[in-house]
C-alpha cells in the first residue's frame, strides 16, 4: 500500500465540511471494492481518503417519491440485489445485481462508488443511464443536480468539484406498460468483468404496439466509458416494434458503435454480440411489457 | 500515514487498538490478533479466502481498511467453533472430503454459514451461489456443494 | 467363543484367504482431514515469530537484456531496510535450477525474461521490503528477444542461450512411416496449439528461514519437495547438505510448479538472508508475482500427419511438436518427455514418427503443471481423431472403438499393453452419458442452439518412467500407546495421496487410519524419497509403506501368536484386535499387543523402501517401454452453444478412470472432480498471455479460473479397477490424469454441435463464432 492519511467523519456535514477544505487532495473511500485493489497495485496514490462508509443513515437508503426513485449513494448491490422498489419493470437493476462480482463484492460494492468510478467496467453505469437518471452532489454550502450523463466525462473522470460529494442518484420511474433487462457477456459466471454489457428499458404505448419510450446504455458505445445508444434509440422511438424495425435499430447501433478489442476481446466480437444482446433484450422487453 | 483508535468486536469480545490508515482488517485479525484461519490469496478481492462475516455479511477482509472498522463486529472461524451450525457443517465437509489443500475451506465454512442462517433449505444453484466469490482449485466445488446440501439437510430433519 | 464371534472370525478368514484387503476400497478421513475444517493447519506465513525480517524480490525489468547496473540506493535509504541482496551476496553457487544448469539464483550479467530474479529487499516490515524492492532501478541494455518458439528454432534467431535455443529433443520411429502413408487412403493434416496455463494454487509460494548458531539453518516452507529443496538452499549457501534443514509445511495447493524452482528461490532467498542477518527472514510471493515468476504449462505447437484406411484403420501417424520452454528450461526436459511418449494418444499406429523439441524463448518459463505434457499431446491426437471420423465420415466413437490400444496391442513405443481398463471406461461412459441415444436425438436439430457431444480417450503412463530413478522411503513407528506415527518424504498438498499412501499400511497392519498419526515430512528425520510429483505417491509410496507395514505385521503376528498359543497363520490383525481365526484362542485388543511387544524388546519401527524397476527405452529410436502401467481413462460431455454469440456451456461430464486398484474412492472421486474442472478451466476461460515477454494478465482480475457457477450441472464419474503391475495392490496414479481429457472433449463436442473446428486453446466463444461466421 503507498502511504496515505485517512479521515473518518463524524457525520455528514463533517465529510463536507472536510471536502470543502480539503477535496483537493482527497479521494473518496466507500466500499473499497475498486479503490483498494488500485491502491495495492499502486494504480493511484492519494494523500488523504475521506470514509464515507460510516455515513450510513444519510447515504444508505432506497427510497420512492412520487415517481421518482433515489437510491442514496452507500447503497450496497447486495441492497439492490434485495430491495423490493426494484423488481417488476424495473427488473435489470436485479439482473445486473446478480450478475455483479460476487456475493463478499455485492455486500460491500456501492452504486455510488460505482458511479463514480466511471470506467466501462461499473455495470450499473448503463442501466442508470438507460433511465437518463440524475445525480445529487452536495457540498457544504447546497447541492446540485445533474444528469448522470454529464457527470461522467471520460474514463475515471468526473465533473465533480474537489469539494462536492456524490450522494445519490435518481431517475424517473417509467409510466404505463414498461420492462427492463440487463444482458452482460463475460468469460465466466462469477467475478466476470463485462466485455459488453447492456442495459435497456421499453415503453409502450396503450396499443401495447408502438414504443414509447426507450432507453439503452451499453458499457462502451464509441470511447472508454458507459453510454447511451441514442441512435439505436432513435430509430425505435414511435416505431412499432417488430422484426424489421429491429433489425433497422441493430444497424443504426453498428453504425455508432466503434468498440475497441483487447486480449479479452476483439471489437469485432463485442460488436457482433451487442447487437444480438439488443435484439433479445427488445423481443423479451416486448413481451413482458404487454403482459407475457 | 495517520493513526486511528478503532474499537470494534472480534469473535464476541470488544477490543480497542491503534491502526494505521493503511492498515487492512486482513492485517489486524491475523497479525494483531493471531486469527490464522483468514488467508491472503490474492488481495485484491479476486479470490474470496480471505472472506469474514462483518456485521454479519460476508465480506473480503482484504478490501477493507482498518479504520473504517469502527463500532463493527467481525466473526471469523474461530468465533463460531462452538456454533452448531457450523459443528454441522464442518462435519458435512470431513463426510464428503470437501477440504482437499485446506486453504480455502475457512471462507467456505463461513460462506456456507451465511447461506444457512439466511436459508435454511437452499437449493443447489443457491448454494453454488453463495460460494462462487470463494476460490477453490482442488475440489471442483462438487464436493463442497453436497456437503453444504447435506448439512442444511440434516438441520431440517432436526426438531 | 459365541457363535456370532465364530462367524465374524470365519468372515475374517475368507476375506484374507480371497484376497481382500481391510481398509484399501473404503474411504476413511484423511488423517489431517480433521485440522483444515477447524481451520487449525498452519502454513507456512502462519508461524512467524516478532523478530522475523521479510525479503521481496525484485525482478528483470526487461525480457533480455545485460545488466548494467543495480541501483538500490532508494531502498537502502528507508530506515526499515536491512539489505539488500545481489549475486555478489551468494557464498555458494549461483544456481536455480532443477534439471539443467541453465538458471541463476539472481541474475549477474544476462537476464532472459521478465520472471528472473535479480536480487532481494529484506526489511523490518513486509511492506517496507516490497516498497524497497519495488524502488530499486535495474538498469539494462536491452538485447534483441525472440518470444516464439517456431522463429527461435530457424538458423539466425536470436540466442537465448550460447548454446542454441533447442533445449532438448526427443524421436520416436517406430515401423516405416513411408509405408504407412502410402497405404493409406486418406491424409489428413492439421496443427493444434495450447496455452500457458498458470497452476493458482490458493496459497502462493513462501518460505521461512531460521539460523542456528552453527552456522545451519532450517527453512520451512510451502512446497512439494523438501529434499531437493534441501541441496537447493545448500547449494546457494555453499553448505554440506546436514547444515541444511528443510520442513515443509502444511501447503495450500501445489499442482507442479511448488515442485520446481520457486520454492528453491524462495527458500534459498530466506536461507540467504537469515544466515547473514542471523534472524528469521520470510520471503513470500504475493499472488501477482507468483504468477510471473513460477512456472507455467509449456504452450505446444503440435503437428499431425495422419494415414488410414477407409474403413477407419490408422496406418501411419507423423508428429512434430515444438513446446516454448520460456527462458529456462526446468522440468520442461521431462515434459517434453511425457509429451512424446503420449503423441499418438490411447490408439494403435502400426508407422510412428515423431519429432519433438523444447525450445527457449525469451518468455517467462515453464516447467511443472499437472499432466505434464499429457494434456497438451492428448489435445491434438484427439482432435486429429475427430478431424479424421469427419474426413472419413464415420462416428467419433466407432473410429475410437476400431483402433483403442487394449491388451495385447502395442503403444507407440512398441510397448505391450496389459492390464488395460479402457474398454470399460468407455462403456461406462457411453452408458451414462446415453451416447447413443443423443446422436439419435441431435440428429438434423436446428435453431439458435445447438447440443454436441464430444469425447475423449485417456492413455497415461505411471510414474517418473524414464525420468529417473522412481523410488520411495516411508518410515513407521508404532508407539507404546499404539498410535502409529509415519514418516516420509513425500508431501499431501491436498491430492490426499498421502493418506492413501497410509491406508495400505493400514491395510497390511491391521490397524484403522484414525490410529495413524502423519509426521511433517522433514529432512532431518526423513530419508531422501525423491520428488511428490508424477502421482506417485500412492504408486512408489504407497509399496513402500508396504513393505514397512509388511515387516512390522510379520513381528507383530509372532507375537500374538505366542500369546494366544496357536500357530502363526492363523493369526489375523483386524480393527487393531489380533484374532484367531480358528476362533479358539481369545482375541488380543492392539494396546496389549503393543505393550507386550514392547516388553519382550521387539523392534517397534520400520522403514520401507521400495524402488521401481527401470523402464528400458532407446532414446534413438524413442522404443521401448517408458512406463511400466498405464492409467486408463474415456470423458464424454455435452456442450450446449448459442450459435448466435459463440457462447457455451457444458452441460454434462461422464468420466471412468481404470485406476489399477481404488485405495480410497473418496480420494479419488475428490482428484476427479478438481482435475476435471481445472480441465475445463485450460478448455474455456485459462491463458496467460505474453507481449513482448510481459506477463498481460498476472492476477486473478484477469486470469480466470472456474467458479462455483462455472461447473457442469451434471458430473458423474466411475472408478474401474483392472489392477496393474506396479503400484500396491494393483493401484494405478490418479492425482494428475483427470485434468488431460476435458480440453479435447469441450473442442470436439463444439465441433459436433456447429461444425466449427477450434484448434487452439482456450475455446473461446469468439473463436466459435469466428468459425461460424466464416471468418
Amino acid at each position: 500500500m503507498p502511504e496515505f492519511d485517512m479521515y473518518v467523519p463524524r457525520d455528514l456535514r463533517d465529510a463536507l465540511k472536510f471536502l470543502e477544505e480539503e477535496g483537493k487532495r482527497t479521494t473518496i473511500l466507500a466500499g473499497g471494492t475498486d479503490l483498494v485493489p488500485r491502491l495495492k497495485r499502486r494504480q493511484v496514490v492519494p494523500q488523504v481518503l475521506l470514509d464515507i462508509s460510516g455515513l450510513q443513515g444519510d447515504l444508505r437508503y432506497i427510497r420512492r417519491e412520487g415517481d421518482v426513485l433515489r437510491l442514496g449513494c452507500l447503497t450496497t448491490i447486495s441492497d439492490v440485489l434485495e430491495s423490493e422498489l426494484l423488481g417488476g419493470g424495473l427488473g435489470m437493476f436485479k439482473q445486473a445485481a446478480q450478475r455483479f462480482g460476487a456475493p463478499q463484492v455485492r455486500n460491500v460494492a456501492t452504486i455510488g462508488g460505482n458511479v463514480a468510478s466511471a470506467t466501462s467496467s461499473e455495470d450499473f453505469i448503463p442501466v442508470l443511464l438507460s433511465l437518463r437518471a440524475k445525480v445529487k452532489l452536495l457540498n457544504a454550502r447546497g447541492e446540485r443536480s445533474l444528469p448522470l450523463e454529464e457527470l461522467i466525462v471520460g474514463k475515471r473522470a468526473l465533473a465533480r468539484a474537489p469539494h462536492e460529494l456524490l450522494s445519490e442518484v435518481n431517475f424517473q420511474v417509467p409510466h404505463g406498460n414498461f420492462w427492463s433487462g440487463f444482458e452482460k457477456l463475460g468469460r465466466r459466471n462469477s467475478l466476470a468483468i463485462a466485455l459488453v454489457n447492456m442495459a435497456l428499458f421499453l415503453a409502450l404505448e396503450d396499443d401495447l404496439e408502438t414504443v414509447k419510450d426507450v432507453g439503452i446504455a451499453l458499457n462502451r458505445v464509441s470511447g472508454k466509458v458507459p453510454q447511451r445508444a441514442l441512435e439505436a434509440e432513435g430509430k425505435l422511438k414511435g416505431q412499432s416494434l417488430s422484426p424489421s424495425s429491429i433489425s433497422l435499430a441493430q444497424s443504426a447501433l453498428a453504425s455508432e458503435l466503434n468498440l475497441k478489442g483487447d486480449y479479452r476481446a476483439s471489437g469485432w466480437y463485442r460488436t457482433e454480440v451487442a447487437l444480438v444482446q439488443l435484439r433479445r433484450l427488445l423481443e423479451s422487453c416486448y413481451v413482458k411489457a404487454r403482459g407475457g | 500515514m495517520s493513526k486511528h483508535f478503532v474499537v470494534m468486536t472480534i469473535n464476541g469480545e470488544e477490543k480497542g487498538f491503534y491502526v494505521d490508515s493503511t492498515d487492512r482488517l486482513i492485517d489486524v485479525l491475523r497479525e494483531r490478533f493471531g486469527l490464522k484461519s483468514v488467508k491472503e490469496g490474492c488481495g485484491t478481492g479476486d479470490c474470496g479466502l480471505c472472506a469474514v462475516l462483518l456485521d454479519g455479511r460476508l465480506v473480503n477482509s482484504c478490501l477493507v481498511l482498518a479504520p473504517q472498522c469502527g463500532g463493527k463486529a467481525v466473526v471469523t472461524l474461530e468465533g463460531l467453533l462452538q456454533d452448531p451450525i457450523m459443528a454441522n457443517l464442518q462435519a458435512k465437509f470431513l463426510k464428503h472430503n470437501a477440504a482437499q489443500c485446506g486453504f480455502c475451506t475457512p471462507a467456505m465454512l463461513l460462506a456456507a454459514k451465511q447461506i444457512l442462517d439466511r436459508l435454511p433449505t437452499p437449493t443447489r444453484e443457491e448454494v453454488a451461489s453463495a460460494i462462487s466469490g470463494v476460490l477453490c482449485r482442488c475440489t471442483g466445488y462438487y464436493p463442497i456443494i453436497e456437503a453444504i446440501l447435506d448439512a442444511s439437510r440434516e438441520a431440517e430433519a432436526a426438531p | 467363543m459365541s457363535e456370532q464371534a465364530l462367524r465374524f472370525m470365519q468372515s475374517v478368514k475368507d476375506k484374507a484367504d480371497r484376497g481382500e484387503l481391510l481398509y484399501v476400497g473404503e474411504s476413511p478421513a484423511r488423517v489431517d482431514g480433521l485440522e483444515k475444517v477447524m481451520g487449525s493447519p498452519v502454513y507456512t506465513a502462519d508461524l512467524l515469530p516478532r523478530d522475523t525480517a521479510y525479503a521481496k524480490l525484485f525482478l528483470s525489468p526487461v525480457p533480455h537484456g545485460v545488466i548494467k547496473e543495480i541501483d538500490a540506493s532508494a531502498a537502502l535509504t528507508s530506515r526499515r531496510v536491512i539489505a539488500v541482496l545481489t549475486w555478489r551476496d551468494i557464498p555458494g553457487l549461483n544456481e536455480s535450477a532443477a534439471v539443467l544448469p541453465d538458471r541463476q539464483l539472481y541474475a549477474s550479467t544476462v537476464v532472459r525474461s521478465t520472471a528472473d530474479i535479480v536480487g532481494a529487499v529484506v526489511a523490518e516490515t513486509q511492506q517496507a521490503a516490497a516498497d524497497g524492492a519495488r524502488s530499486v532501478k535495474v538498469v539494462c541494455d536491452p538485447l534483441p528477444a525472440v518470444f516464439d518458439p517456431l522463429e527461435a528454432l530457424k538458423p539466425g534467431s536470436v540466442r537465448v542461450h550460447p548454446g542454441g535455443n533447442v533445449a532438448r529433443q526427443m524421436r520416436i520411429r517406430k515401423g516405416d512411416i513411408e509405408r504407412g502413408f502410402s497405404e493409406a487412403d486418406v491424409i489428413i493434416e492439421n496443427t493444434y496449439r495450447t496455452q500457458f496455463q498458470d497452476a493458482a494454487p490458493m496459497e502462493t509460494e513462501m518460505g521461512f528461514a531460521l539460523p542456528s548458531r552453527d552456522g545451519a539453518v532450517t527453512v520451512i516452507g510451502s512446497m512439494q519437495s523438501p529434499h531437493h529443496t534441501r541441496a537447493a538452499v545448500a547449494k546457494v549457501l555453499g553448505l554440506p547438505l546436514e547444515k541444511v534443514r528443510v520442513v515443509q509445511a502444511f501447503t495450500g495447493g501445489a499442482f507442479g510448479p511448488k515442485s520446481d524452482e520457486t520454492p528453491y528461490d524462495v527458500c534459498a532467498t530466506a536461507a540467504l538472508a537469515s544466515t547473514k542477518l542471523g534472524r528469521p527472514v520470510f520471503c513470500s510471493l504475493d499472488r501477482e508475482e507468483s504468477m510471473v515468476v513460477h512456472t507455467k504449462r509449456h504452450p505446444f505447437i503440435i503437428r499431425h500427419r495422419t494415414g488410414a484406411l477407409f474403413d477407419g484403420r490408422l496406418t501411419a501417424g507423423e508428429v512434430e511438436m515444438v513446446s516454448d520452454a520460456g527462458a529456462y528450461a526446468s522440468l520442461g526436459v521431462y515434459v517434453l518427455g511425457r509429451a512424446t511418449f503420449h503423441a499418438m494418444g490411447a490408439y494403435e499406429f502400426p508407422n510412428v514418427k515423431v519429432d519433438s523439441y523444447l525450445v527457449y524463448t525469451n518468455n517467462t518459463y515453464a516447467g511443472s503443471l499437472r499432466g505434464f505434457g499429457g494434456p497438451q499431446a492428448a489435445f491434438a491426437i484427439e482432435c486429429q481423431m475427430e478431424e479424421l471420423a469427419r474426413k472419413l465420415n464415420m462416428d467419433p466413437l466407432e473410429l475410437r472403438l476400431k483402433n483403442m490400444l487394449r491388451d495385447g496391442k502395442r503403444t507407440a513405443t512398441g510397448a505391450p499393453v496389459e492390464s488395460c481398463g479402457l474398454p470399460q471406461c468407455v462403456d461406462r461412459v457411453v452408458r451414462s452419458s446415453r451416447y447413443l441415444e443423443r446422436r439419435e436425438e441431435y440428429r438434423g436439430q436446428a435453431g439458435s442452439v445447438r447440443r454436441g457431444l464430444g469425447m475423449a480417450f485417456l492413455i497415461h503412463g505411471n510414474s517418473l518412467g524414464p525420468e529417473g530413478n522412481d523410488y520411495g522411503a516411508v518410515i513407521l513407528e508404532i508407539k507404546r500407546d499404539g498410535t502409529v506415527v509415519a514418516g516420509t518424504g513425500l508431501t499431501e498438498y491436498g491430492t490426499g495421496a498421502v493418506s492413501g499412501l497410509l491406508q495400505v499400511a493400514a491395510s497390511v497392519l491391521g490397524v484403522p487410519l484414525e490410529r495413524f498419526r502423519l509426521d511433517r515430512p522433514d529432512t532431518s528425520r526423513h530419508r531422501e524419497t525423491g520428488p511428490t510429483v508424477a502421482s506417485r505417491t500412492v504408486v512408489i509410496g504407497g509399496n513402500a509403506a508396504k513393505v514397512a507395514a509388511e515387516k512390522l505385521r510379520k513381528r507383530l503376528g509372532l507375537v500374538a501368536a505366542d500369546i494366544m498359543k496357536v500357530r502363526e497363520e492363523r493369526v489375523a490383525v483386524v480393527d487393531g484386535m489380533a484374532l484367531d481365526t480358528a476362533g479358539e484362542a481369545p482375541p488380543v485388543p492392539w494396546s496389549t499387543l503393543v505393550q507386550e511387544a514392547y516388553s519382550r524388546g521387539v523392534k517397534m519401527w520400520e522403514e520401507g523402501y521400495f524402488m521401481a524397476p527401470p523402464a528400458p527405452w532407446d532414446t534413438e529410436t524413442g522404443l521401448g517401454t517408458p512406463y511400466l502401467q498405464y492409467t486408463w481413462g474415456a470423458l464424454i460431455l455435452g456442450v450446449e452453444v448459442d450459435m448466435e454469440t459463440g457462447c457455451y456451456r457444458v452441460t454434462d461430464v461422464h468420466v471412468a478412470y481404470d485406476v489399477g486398484r481404488a485405495v480410497n474412492p473418496s480420494g479419488i472421486m475428490g482428484q476427479i472432480y478438481g482435475g476435471t474442472v481445472q480441465g475445463l478451466g485450460y478448455a474455456t476461460m485459462e491463458e496467460l498471455i505474453h507481449r513482448d515477454g510481459y506477463i498481460v494478465n498476472p492476477s486473478l482480475t484477469d486470469y480466470y479460473i472456474p467458479t462455483s457457477l462455472d461447473i457442469p450441472e451434471e458430473f458423474k464419474a466411475y472408478i474401474v479397477e483392472e489392477p496393474g503391475p506396479l503400484g500396491p495392490f494393483g493401484a494405478k496414479v490418479i492425482a494428475e490424469p483427470p485434468i488431460v481429457l476435458p480440453a479435447p472433449a469441450v473442442r470436439n463436442a463444439i465441433l459436433d454441435a456447429t461444425g466449427v473446428s477450434v484448434n487452439e486453446l482456450p475455446i473461446a466463444p469468439e473463436k466459435v463464432l469466428k468459425g461460424l461466421r466464416g471468418r
